[in-house]
């Protein structure tokens, strides 16, 4: 059996081969070329498309340049939410490259938020830490640890260093062992064709007879039509990182080892391919 | 279990009775609810008048000139000024003398639609006020421009606290940007609120509470009729005295 520690470099160093077009409407001095990219599953798109930003804006002239935003076919992609999450929400059953579309006008603000700069990535990814280390340990433990720790957690994603950022995670992922996992499991599922853009609610890793809930007990309590009954076709693929975790698999496992680096598990949902 | 943090039912049960007080005094709340679910949030929308030129973040010397909050949307009781009138020329505005005090003068300022949304927060157990702004025109005001609607002496209290300051988050049962004050901190000012009037054994909703101290910094007025017993309910826009 694999050492668990394995997963979690697995899940780290995910990536997404990529292919960004400059949109045909932007106005060029001379043509594009696409620009190839490997993106890692757990960081944000603003942290690591400096050089696709600067390989366009060779063709373009400075007055026609606006705030940078992505878009996957017709829809803007958020960059608060991690790549992997929008390539497994979008694009998870289509050929590899995943071809983005990159703008520099007419930013929607009506479907984005605006990112002038890292240090809103920052943010927005030290707010998710604490609000699921609220969930896991009343904020004790984030509360806890100093500015520079915080810092050690966002510069390890924002640099890829593993080492780094793990040597300060581990202490999110504790818990005391009579209580057989963290107080309520951070997580997010996301559909696809829903108004509202994810589910979130309090879930407990252990039952009250101290049996460890699995996926398919989240499932079933958060979002029941993902799962398929008994001699029904399965219609939803459950995605974590692309792959299809066993819904028997403990949630507190699938909490330590899957999560996110933003300490989140974040679940999509998405329809069977019917081709 | 400490007495400062929130569940769901509680949150629903202190919005139920906000809006009970809201709808006697025309304030113009209203219960969104999702779509088969018991969840949901309180909306409203409002708008103010706010001076042009308050200016950027670092101009504050000595303000007095406080914002005139106009009736809501739902059409109760006008005030005298036409909120509609968008050149504004009806409205006051600050000017800065020689010596940094401010004098109200007749010029045009802004007319700014607001929209607030109370959701609850299952990870912080609170209550977390979104809201976005508009100019009549429809324009959605971004970041900067929503710090310059925002009372100085406010500006300076949040800058302070970073983790109460303004940010643009996605809402989470909509899916579109709004701008929210974080919820990590409520916890802590809330226990002192409700100690006190524990003490005093009075009940309280802590929804209005809460509502009461964030409220009014971004420009959300919380009168203090919402506090006076229930048998003498008189409308915000009444001159009569309780």
């Amino acid at each position: 059996m694999a050492d668990d520690k394995d997963v979690l470099r697995d899940v780290w160093f995910g990536r997404i081969p990529t292919c960004f077009t400059l949109n045909p409407d932007e106005v060029t001095e001379r043509e594009a070329e696409a620009y190839y990219l490997l993106l890692p599953r757990v960081s944000y798109l603003p942290v690591v498309t400096d050089k696709v930003k600067k390989h366009f804006l060779k063709v373009m002239r400075p007055e026609d340049v606006e705030e940078m935003w992505f878009e996957y076919e017709g829809t803007p992609l958020k960059w608060h939410y991690p790549i992997g999450v929008l390539f497994d929400l979008h694009a998870s059953n289509t050929v590899l490259p995943w071809n983005i579309t990159v703008h520099f006008k007419n930013f929607p603000d009506q479907d984005l938020l605006h990112c002038p700069s890292n240090s809103i990535v920052e943010a927005h990814f030290m707010s998710s830490i604490k609000e699921a280390d609220s969930l896991k340990h009343k904020s004790q433990v984030v509360n806890d640890m100093q500015k520079k720790d915080h810092k050690q957690l966002w510069m390890g994603l924002q640099n890829d260093k593993f080492d780094q950022f793990w040597a300060m995670n581990r202490k999110l992922m504790e818990y005391p062992t009579e209580d057989g996992g963290f107080r309520y499991i951070p997580f997010r599922i996301y559909q696809t064709l829903s108004d509202r853009p994810f589910i979130q609610k309090l879930f407990r890793p252990v039952s009250p007879d101290c049996n460890a809930h699995t996926l398919g007990d989240l499932l079933k309590e958060m979002y029941p039509d993902a799962l398929t009954n008994d001699g029904e076709q399965k219609r939803y693929q459950v995605l974590i990182h692309g792959i299809e975790p066993l819904l028997e698999t403990p949630l507190q496992w699938l909490s330590e080892h899957l999560s996110h680096p933003d300490n989140f598990l974040h679940i999509c949902v998405v329809p069977v391919p019917t081709d | 279990m400490s007495c400062s943090v929130l569940d769901e039912q509680q949150f629903r049960q202190g919005c139920q009775l906000l809006l009970q007080r809201s709808d006697q005094l025309g304030d113009g709340w209203s219960w969104e609810a999702v779509q088969g679910s018991e969840e949901g949030y309180l909306r409203k929308t409002a708008r103010r008048s706010v001076p042009s030129d308050w200016g950027p973040l670092h101009d504050q010397e000595g303000f007095s000139f406080h914002p005139q909050t106009l009736c809501d949307s739902t059409g109760h009781e006008k005030e005298e000024q036409d909120p509609a009138a968008s050149t504004g020329s009806d409205f006051l505005s600050a000017e800065e003398q020689d010596d940094g005090s401010y004098t109200v003068t007749d010029s045009s300022s802004r007319v700014v639609q607001y929209e607030y949304h109370i959701l609850f927060s299952c990870s912080y157990g609170a209550p977390v006020l979104y809201f976005r702004a508009f100019t009549l025109e429809g324009k959605s005001l971004a970041l900067e421009e929503m710090w310059s609607t925002i009372h100085p002496n406010y500006r300076l209290r949040l800058q302070n606290c970073p983790l109460s300051a303004i940010s643009q988050q996605e809402h989470p049962l909509l899916g579109q940007p709004f701008f929210f004050l974080h919820p990590c901190r409520t916890e802590e000012f809330m226990g002192l609120v409700l100690q006190a009037v524990q003490d005093q054994g009075r009940p309280v909703n802590y929804v209005l509470s809460w509502l009461s101290v964030v409220g009014p910094v971004v420009g959300l007025d919380v009168p203090l009729q919402y506090c006076t017993p229930l048998h003498s309910a008189v409308s915000l826009n009444s001159t009569k005295p309780d």
